[in-house]
């Protein structure tokens, strides 16, 4: 390709470089970028959101430091960029390596999965509800059933116990996406290195992880990231679900932004808030993606 | 069931083979069994939605996990005429295909120009999009909001389509950009030394080539617009122009919800997706297939 | 040939866009300047398909066809997306004309945000429509001695709804005082009975139902609004604490059903309606829900009463926790005959035949007009008798700052998992002190 590159005619590719990154460029300037750095000037302000603002500097990031509902909600953040990289990503990897036929189960059992993915979270976020009423909830009443009482929990409303409640809906509803993300791109292993595989009898989880992992490798690391920044800034599941609560216990920083920006009247701080999200995602992403280079290198 | 077909493709081997071939089938068929109670289990709660919207408020309510006492089809009727879900409807398709389409475009070419072109400031904009996937979007309404009045587009299709496709540009061009380095370049380079041009070769070559991640990107950018709220609920505030979650949104006040109403609302707004997805998977395997065969 | 038909394309985009900017252009200023007709927008949250909501859209609607020179755009929104919008419309100074507005910290952060205008002027020459109020109506919406807008409801927090059929199966007396608030307790959990429902995940629930009338009782009601002003108490004060103590023992007991802080409201009335809890504490405007909604068994059996006394607290017994209702906020840049129209559909709801429809629909008004009780659900006839003779005192959530409101919310919670009292007092007696200097 390099070759073919010097032989373009530079002026032409470069003509077609500008013009076919202008709209991409002016739209996510226009609707994101400016938006975000104007944001982000909001929190050198002490503002109601309306009226007078005072110039603060870092006062907002000063307290931030020393808020222990931020703590809080940066460490629920963290557990759940945890459970959605080693959740989320094995589980869809290994169901793109079982369901990879096109017949009807395999059909049918894709469909079942990817299914969340398209209901609105008020819908997820209103049956898991439900799943975990402490009364009339289905998960109890199957502990009962199987004689298994002592195991029911306060699934929602046990502070020390609420987060993890809600990985099990996280995971269930986003899996479906990186189904999909990871069975095309095992569909583009060429096959003769299947049929390599199936002559030397390498099968099921052992293929996966000496053949079709390594090959889609840059695929998995686009869905860690993907991952990443998602579960960062998670909002609507929680929102829906526990409010961030109880006392904070499910708080997650964009709740606790939302809450700050929209409820208690302090939107320099909330935008601080925000921020503080965006450069903590860049922090991971880049220690996930230089854990992988150092990885790679070393091999 | 057919899915079990191929592990019992292998020949019946020896005798002395019968017993692991035995155990083989078992396992597979308890396997399969599992994977199928999975499957059911994630269905459920879309099961649900659709029963408890044939439900009144106290069946609801005293009993949240059984079947309707009566089946009450008419609250379907109901709630597409109380809530003018039919403009809402119509309104959501427009933003969301016309962000869609949007999307897909201006998202494969800049993702085609990323993963082919050496230039001087390519990693910058890369990362100078990566970085959008990073912004919780609520930080943005009062700016965005601002802009839009200033630019007058607040009260038109444009104020959803523009900003749903801006927030879906990040998610996609990264997508695309990592599916394209990971493809072989043979195909454009023979179209190439062919004399195709470089439009040509975004056209014929490089968008049939990246329908998987295409499909990705179709799922996401789709969904995305279709659900959200928040813009939604700030950049309109012309009834005609307001869209299904919003909608389905006034059927609760702030004290007391219309269960039968609210859940038939959401069982309608589902069906464009799955719809969606449906088409879709056909289109994905066999692009998948069409992208095997050429390998 | 290929380039130029995608520039081609990329052009007529452009200038759809550019094109649509326009045509947005026009079309706002083609609403005002269509003749003599005036055009003003109302945001509100009436949205439902409840008798309230039902019966203001009838008073919008009514309006039309008496004023056809006037053109009135309305807009309902779900309570929690008008709040949402407010504050972003709020931000770029964008105001509607006439809006669903909160008494208290909202009214004052916008009258501070000089977003708004007052009215006075419109009160002062409608003497018997200003005179007509519940004393005290007017607070919530005054700031700096100007009154921004007028209750269009009234919103006591706190009452009892008991199911008296559970009280009578089980021997239990309607309790009158905490000792037989905390003996029906104990009888109905040891006879597997919820005593009392709660659904406390949106927090505010257990401060503005319940928490905010124990308090009141335990502290009197000068205390805090002392406390609130940071003057002369503090919230770290024994009183307070006796307080937190007095609500946390009564959750020990075993007051609350298992899981309240993960149930909403919607589903803490719904383990009402099931028959399972024989109490759900609760504000006025549950009436409304359960009229409409409580199975007959449940509805027929349901009577109100108030928190019962404490004996030895400060406060008087016969009161219950409560704000006025929301009002309708007037947009500051409006004027001349716009202002004119504006101010007649403010008028039309809040006015006299406003209050008077409210009414009728089974919400309580701050104004005084007598309800036909031939007419009224015989549960809201109760609810009106009762309130005759109570008196309302603040409830927490309307004189504190917002910033202190969610650590009294959070804190509640907190208290009812088994936090410690001292030191919730500490954190919300530290952020009202934060709120108050600021």
């Amino acid at each position: 390709m390099k070759g073919c590159e010097k032989s373009m005619n530079a002026l032409r590719s470069k003509r077609f470089i500008i013009t076919g990154l202008v709209p991409a460029v002016v739209i996510y300037s226009l609707f994101v970028f400016v938006p975000v750095v104007w944001s982000a000037y909001y929190g050198f302000f002490s503002w109601s959101g309306m009226g007078e603002a005072k110039y603060i500097g870092l006062g907002n990031y000063a307290e931030i430091l020393r808020d222990p509902v931020f703590g809080r909600a940066l460490k629920n953040n963290v557990i759940f960029v945890l459970a959605s990289v080693f959740g989320q990503i094995p589980l869809a990897l290994v169901l793109a390596v079982l369901l990879h036929k096109n017949n009807f189960l395999q059909r049918f059992l894709r469909s079942a999965i990817f299914l969340p993915m398209v209901l609105s979270t008020v819908v997820i976020g209103m049956i898991w509800q439900y799943i975990y009423h402490p009364q009339i909830g289905i998960l109890n009443f199957l502990l009962d059933a199987l004689k298994l009482g002592d195991w029911k929990l306060q699934w929602l409303s046990d502070g020390h116990i609420a987060i993890y409640s809600l990985i099990p809906p996280l995971i269930w509803s986003y899996v479906g996406l990186y189904l999909i993300i990871f069975m095309s791109a095992l569909q583009n292993i060429p096959g003769e290195i299947h049929d390599a595989a199936k002559i030397d009898g390498v099968s099921g989880v052992r293929k996966l992880l000496s053949i079709s992992l390594p090959m889609i490798k840059n695929t998995v690391q686009v869905a860690v990231i993907l991952c990443i920044s998602g579960s960062l800034k998670s909002f609507d599941l929680v929102y829906i679900m526990t409010k961030g609560g109880p006392a904070h216990a499910t708080e997650l920083l964009a709740t606790y932004m939302y809450n700050s920006t929209f409820a208690t009247y302090r939107y320099g701080f909330g935008s601080a808030i925000s921020t503080s999200i965006m450069l903590i995602s860049l922090l991971l992403i880049g220690t996930s993606q230089w854990l992988t280079s150092r990885r790679r290198a070393r091999e | 069931m057919s899915s079990t077909t191929p592990m019992f493709m292998g020949k019946a081997g020896p005798s002395a083979q019968a017993g692991t071939q035995v155990w083989r089938r078992t396992r597979n068929a308890i396997f399969w069994t599992l994977l199928t109670c999975y499957g059911i289990v994630t269905l459920y709660p879309f099961l649900w939605l659709v029963l408890s919207a044939f439900k009144t408020n106290e069946d609801f309510y005293v009993r949240p996990f059984g079947l309707p006492q009566v089946w009450h089809s008419e609250n379907f009727m109901k709630a597409w005429d109380s809530s003018r879900l039919g403009t809402a409807f119509g309104n959501s398709l427009i933003v969301a295909l016309g962000a869609l389409v949007l999307t897909l475009f201006i998202a494969a070419l800049t993702s085609f120009i990323l993963a082919r072109f050496q230039f001087r400031w390519k990693g910058g904009v890369l990362a100078f999009f990566v970085v959008g996937m990073l912004i919780p979007i609520h930080s943005t309404l009062v700016p965005l909001f601002i802009l839009m009045k200033q630019m007058s587009l607040l009260n038109t299709y444009w104020a959803l389509i523009l900003p749903y496709t801006a927030f879906a540009l990040p998610t996609a061009v990264f997508v695309l950009t990592a599916y394209l380095t990971s493809v072989p370049r043979d195909l454009e380079e023979a179209a190439f030394i062919d004399g195709t041009g470089l439009w040509g070769l975004f056209f014929r070559i490089m968008l049939p080539m990246s329908i998987p991640a295409l499909a990705t990107v179709t799922i996401l950018s789709f969904l995305h617009s279709w659900n959200d709220f928040s813009f939604a609920l700030v950049f309109i505030n012309k009834t005609a122009l307001k869209t299904l979650p919003l909608a389905i949104a006034n059927f609760a006040d702030g004290y007391q919800t219309d269960y039968g109403l609210t859940l038939a609302a959401m069982t309608l707004s589902v069906i464009p997706t799955i719809a969606l997805y449906l088409v879709f998977q056909e289109q994905m395997m066999k692009g998948m297939t069409a992208g095997a065969v050429k390998g | 040939m290929k380039t130029k038909w995608i520039a081609m394309i990329c052009s007529a985009a452009m200038m759809v866009l550019l094109l649509s900017g326009c045509g947005g252009d026009n079309e706002s200023s083609g609403s005002g300047g269509e003749g003599e007709k005036v055009s003003i927008s109302i945001w509100h949250n009436w949205t439902g398909q409840d008798a309230k909501a039902v019966a203001m859209r009838k008073i919008i609607e009514d309006f039309r066809v008496d004023h056809p020179e006037i053109e009135v755009i309305d807009e309902g929104l779900p309570t929690d997306g008008l709040r949402t919008r407010l504050r972003t419309v709020a931000a770029a100074d964008e105001m509607p004309e006439l809006f669903v507005m909160f008494p208290d910290a909202m009214t004052k952060e916008f009258v501070k945000g000089n977003l708004l205008q007052p009215i006075d002027e419109e009160l002062n020459a409608n003497p018997e429509w200003r005179d007509n109020f519940i004393p005290n109506a007017l607070d919530g919406f005054t700031v700096d001695g100007k009154v921004y807008s007028v209750p269009m409801n009234l919103a006591p927090s706190s009452f009892v709804f008991y199911n008296d059929a559970l009280f009578k199966q089980h021997n239990v007396k309607v309790p009158e005082t905490w000792e037989e608030l905390q003996t029906a307790v104990q009888t109905f959990k040891e006879n597997g009975v919820i005593p009392i429902a709660l659904g406390n995940k949106t927090n505010w629930v257990a401060q503005s139902t319940f928490f905010s009338t124990v308090a009141d009782r335990i502290t009197g009601t000068d205390w805090f609004l002392k406390a609130v002003e940071q003057d002369g108490a503090k919230f770290t004060d024994p009183e307070f604490i006796d307080a937190l103590k007095t609500f946390q023992e009564l959750g020990e007991l075993g007051a609350f059903q298992e899981g309240f802080n993960s149930l909403d409201e919607t589903q803490m009335m719904q383990l009402y309606f099931q028959g399972n809890a024989a109490m759900v504490i609760n504000g006025g405007w549950a009436l409304a829900n359960l009229v409409n909604n409580a199975p007959p068994e449940v509805l027929d059996n349901t009577h109100i009463t108030i928190v019962p006394a404490i004996s030895g607290g400060k406060g008087a017994p016969d009161t219950t926790s409560g704000v006025v209702g929301t009002g309708l906020g007037v947009s500051k840049k409006l004027s001349g005959s716009q202002k004119e129209a504006a101010m007649k559909l403010f008028y039309a709801l809040a006015g006299p035949d406003g209050q008077k429809a409210t009414l009728e629909s089974s919400t309580l008004v701050s104004y005084n007009i007598e309800l036909d009780k031939s007419k009224a659900h015989p549960l809201f006839v109760e609810l009106y008798d009762l309130i005759q003779n109570v008196k309302i005192v603040p409830v927490y959530d309307s004189k504190l700052g917002s910033a202190t409101v969610e650590v009294v919310n959070n804190g509640l919670q907190e208290l009812l998992m088994g936090g410690n009292a001292e030191d919730i007092a500490a954190k919300i007696q530290s952020a009202q002190a934060t709120a108050v200097e600021n």
